[in-house]
């Protein structure tokens, strides 16, 4: 009686199928019976912070916090606000039942939170240097667990562009107290793992060495997606494309392991990427546009389409429409609109199975993070938003504090390492070939194995 | 708003003239190509009319009416409609206060659209509803009625109701069925009248003269964060859903028509509702003591906000708003619309503007006591998505002579929202409604938009 298949007859059919596939793969991920808070400040209301009844025969981790900055919208506030006062997860509040007792700021600038959440929190100490913060004030290593988050702050730039970041020096730091230690623990490291490639490796060969659980990267592999749908495991995945905003060493990272974290799922795995390169500027995106394959210096049309039609973000280009499929001219026109705040930018690289990638932040075009694949065995190509949610609360950081706890509680990181270090490769090396003016580069040290993890590992709860 | 200010300049490529261009760019620029796909010759489109009370920029009706002329994102792709806007009526154009306010707004001149839409869009206006279904000529001549009577000066009532002309406009559209002898299905965007007796009489005629009719929200077949859906002949204890507002006439009917459409699914189909009653300011918070609904399910509900508010504003901390005092501390105007299906399940609708900028619901179901709970995500202005996910489902019921879901889910919504505000505005009192006797099947199908 009721129809609606009928609309789109034998293409929807084929597609229906094929979500199905797709969502096949996409069960609830890493669920954890964690006992849900019961009690609360009464004496502090309305805003008084969680608190838990006691459970005295489960030893809950306590984890200590190195982070860059803890002010309003950094990533620091983001996490560790979801340690302490609780987040939304599994349509619930839920606080975790883990411990943040130990905090390291590198900086403090006006307005930050760090002190003010110390007195709303007084088990979480704050300590003057990292390797205090990790003895808590002795002598050994006194947590279970470490997070590590080096984004944002008032931190140099290089030559190249890049904001260099502390990661590598914070983690040196944690290794040397588990060295002396003699016992080490599992390490969150927040984005990328460095601005530099030989630290990033050095970072996992340690992990390695000191056989630690070590998780990284970006909220994008794990946020919500629209629809909520999976690269199936397995798949031939023949070419790919993401479509994002923002500009160089900051945004690509995300762009970058949101493609990774759906093309590792294809057929044979991880096999890594033979080369790149980069481009700047809207002369060089309209080339690209208007080549018509990823052979020609460009990407397949349908891939880029797609990506415009899973966008809800999209930039209008007529006065007074207010959502139209943007022509290349169009799309020419905001791109060259004096009031961006980036030049767009477009990665190219090419595993080495042959899988042909795009990334392109066109920020003025879009405002959002859209993905879009060839599968070798499908008329329409895979397509799906990665959702940011807006602020205030950035709940996109739910499923990645998840993710951190998963990592505490289980001793294991839910997702593998070698996918940001990976795509930790892949950001320097668009640096580079755009500091080499767009040089194409061999990436023989990107020659990176993995496999990824059989359950989906995105916010589908 | 950067966005807009953009909007005010004249872009390259950005007139009439330059689109029609567009197609002749080479296929590399997929968006050309389909343009120039959908000017070939072709099975003819369906044909039809749009009756709305103004054409202006983000009201409903440009923003549902452009859609059938520009296309939509569906599925992955842009999809071109199969039906072809021929003739049009717009019953106001914005006042110069509205225009005042909105291009303060939006950045750019905000007026009606209409005349410059029929203009490109090789469509007519007409001054009259007949004329408009007849085309300028002496008979029906269109295969399809959109009917959008949301947005304009329209008085309202003692109860707070906006009176929009639907069901004016909706009898005289079929008053040209009825002398024309021949009906065409026909859209009724959100509730179908403010009156339950006009929206009954609206169904009446449309069973009588046995044409299809849809109506209602774009919640029900809207994005949901998570994908969720009740299953099929599930047993369910308790409803409630939450609107982030204060509007009970607006908002009220989007989250009152999303709850609908989740329980509607229940064992032995829809029975209808026997009882309605709406509490406002302190009183919420004494039924709340009181726990006149499940503060779980409220918890549940209030957790699938991504736009959250109170404490959150000051500094972008987490908070749980369930936690005891918080609502009442950041939700000044509260109301809760407590209502009782004739077959006994409880449903609350929480309007709660100051805690959460979201559409939220929950259900309890009879089965292990498992909640089912989601947020009725709306993607943001302007593109506004999910009138993209409602104009795909008129175009199918008018492509197919058939409404995908049944118009009975909007008249009960109807009289629900209209006995709210008739006890709303009687101080709370608990309304019997044995008028809402309204029983129907949902269909199988899970209509929202996970594809």
């Amino acid at each position: 009686m009721w129809i609606s298949l009928e609309l789109h007859s034998v293409d929807y059919q084929q597609h229906a199928t094929f979500l199905k596939r797709a969502r096949g793969g996409s069960s609830q991920p890493h669920q954890r019976a964690i006992p849900h808070p019961v009690g609360y400040g009464v004496g502090q209301l309305p805003f008084a912070p969680p608190t838990r009844t006691p459970d005295l025969t489960v030893k809950r981790p306590r984890i200590a916090a190195v982070v860059t900055e803890y002010r309003r919208y950094s990533h620091a506030q983001h996490i560790l606000d979801r340690y302490l006062f609780g987040y939304s997860w599994n349509g619930r509040h839920h606080v975790p039942d883990i411990e943040l007792v130990s905090l390291y700021t590198d900086q403090q600038p006006d307005g930050e939170l760090s002190r003010d959440r110390s007195k709303m929190f007084p088990r979480m100490k704050i300590y003057p240097t990292i390797a205090e913060a990790l003895c808590r004030g002795g002598e050994k290593l006194d947590v279970d667990g470490v997070l590590l988050i080096g984004e944002h702050g008032n931190y140099p730039t290089n030559e190249k562009g890049q904001r260099l970041y502390p990661r590598f020096e914070f983690f040196q730091q944690i290794v040397d107290v588990f060295r002396t230690s003699n016992r080490s623990v599992p390490v969150f490291n927040d984005k990328h793992l460095s601005w530099n490639w030989d630290w990033a490796r050095q970072m996992v060969a340690t992990a390695r060495e000191l056989d630690f659980p070590l998780l990284a990267g970006s909220s994008l592999p794990v946020t919500r997606r629209i629809p909520q749908i999976d690269m199936p495991l397995g798949a031939g995945v023949t070419e790919a494309l993401c479509v994002a905003v923002g500009g160089v060493d900051g945004y690509d990272i995300h762009a970058l392991e949101a493609m990774q974290s759906m093309v590792e799922r294809r057929r044979g795995g991880e096999t890594g990427v033979e080369w790149f390169e980069a481009a700047r500027g809207v002369d060089a995106v309209v080339k690209a546009l208007a080549a018509g394959s990823f052979d020609q210096g460009g990407w397949d049309p349908r891939l880029f389409r797609a990506c415009l039609c899973r966008s809800h973000r999209l930039v209008p280009t007529r006065e007074g429409f207010n959502h139209t499929l943007p022509t290349n001219k169009q799309i020419e026109a905001l791109m060259r609109d004096p009031e961006n705040r980036n030049t767009p930018v477009l990665y190219r690289y090419q595993h080495s199975d042959g899988l042909k990638m795009s990334m392109l932040l066109i920020e003025g075009v879009v405002h959002d993070f859209t993905f879009a694949a060839q599968l070798a065995d499908q008329p329409r190509p895979l397509s799906l938003q990665m959702f940011l949610p807006p602020r205030e609360v950035c709940n996109f950081f739910n499923p990645l504090t998840h993710a951190t706890e998963d990592l505490f509680h289980q001793g294991q990181a839910p997702y593998p390492i070698e996918r940001t270090l990976l795509t930790t490769g892949l950001t320097a090396a668009g640096v580079e070939s755009l500091f080499q003016k767009g040089r194409r580069l061999k990436t023989p040290h990107l020659d990176i194995h993995y496999r990824p993890t059989t359950r989906s590992t995105y916010w589908s709860n | 708003m950067t966005l807009h200010k953009r909007n005010r300049r004249e872009f390259l490529g950005t007139t009439a003239a330059a689109t029609l261009a567009g197609s002749l760019i080479p296929s590399v620029d997929a968006n050309a190509e389909s343009r120039s796909a959908a000017r070939a010759p072709r099975t003819p489109r369906k044909r039809i009319a749009i009756i709305t009370t103004l054409w202006a920029y983000l009201r409903h009706g440009q923003h549902i009416g452009d859609r059938f002329l520009v296309g939509y994102p569906w599925e992955g792709d842009w999809h071109d409609p199969q039906v072809e806007v021929v003739s049009a009526f717009v019953d106001q154009k914005p006042t110069a206060a509205d225009r005042k306010s909105r291009e303060e707004e939006y950045g750019f001149p905000q007026g009606d659209q209409s005349v410059e839409r029929a203009r490109e869009f090789g469509f007519s206006l007409y001054k009259t509803i007949p004329e408009t279904l007849r085309c300028g000529g002496s008979k029906l001549a269109v295969d399809g009625v959109v009917l959008i009577g949301e947005h304009g000066d329209y008085p309202s009532n003692d109860l707070g109701q906006k009176l929009y002309p639907r069901a004016r406009f909706f009898s005289q559209i079929v008053d040209v069925f009825r002398s024309d002898g021949r009906a065409v299905p026909v859209f009724n965007d959100k509730h179908l009248s403010y009156s339950f007796e006009k929206a009954q009489a609206m169904v009446r005629a449309s069973r009588e003269l046995d044409f299809p009719m849809l109506a209602g929200s774009s919640l029900p077949v809207g994005f949901r964060m998570p994908e969720m859906e009740v299953p099929y002949g599930a047993r369910i204890k308790e409803a409630l859903a939450i609107a982030g507002s204060r509007s009970l006439d607006s908002a009220g009917l989007h989250a009152l028509e999303a709850l609908q459409c989740l329980v509607e699914r229940r064992r032995g189909g829809e029975s209808g509702i026997r009882r309605v009653q709406t509490l406002t300011g302190a009183k919420v918070w004494k039924a709340l003591r009181d726990k006149s609904w499940s503060t779980d399910l409220m918890a549940r509900a209030l957790s699938r906000a991504d736009l959250v508010e109170g404490i959150t504003l000051k500094d972008a901390r987490t908070q749980d708003l369930a936690a005891p005092g918080v609502l009442e501390s950041i939700v000044p105007e509260p109301q809760a619309v407590l209502f009782e299906y004739r077959d006994g399940l409880k449903a609350t609708l929480l309007m709660l503007g100051g805690a959460i900028g979201d559409f939220t619901a929950a259900v309890r179901l009879d089965r292990r006591n498992q909640v089912l709970s989601t947020k009725f995500h709306l993607p943001p202005n302007p593109n506004v998505v999910y009138s993209a996910c409602l104009a795909h489902h008129i175009e199918s019921m008018i492509v197919n002579n058939q409404a995908p879901y049944p118009v009975e889910r909007t008249l009960l919504v109807s009289g629900l929202l209209e006995a709210a505000h008739m006890s709303r505005a009687q101080g709370g009192r608990r309304l019997k409604t044995p008028r809402l006797d309204v029983r129907y099947k949902a269909p199988h199908a899970s209509l929202y938009c996970h594809t």
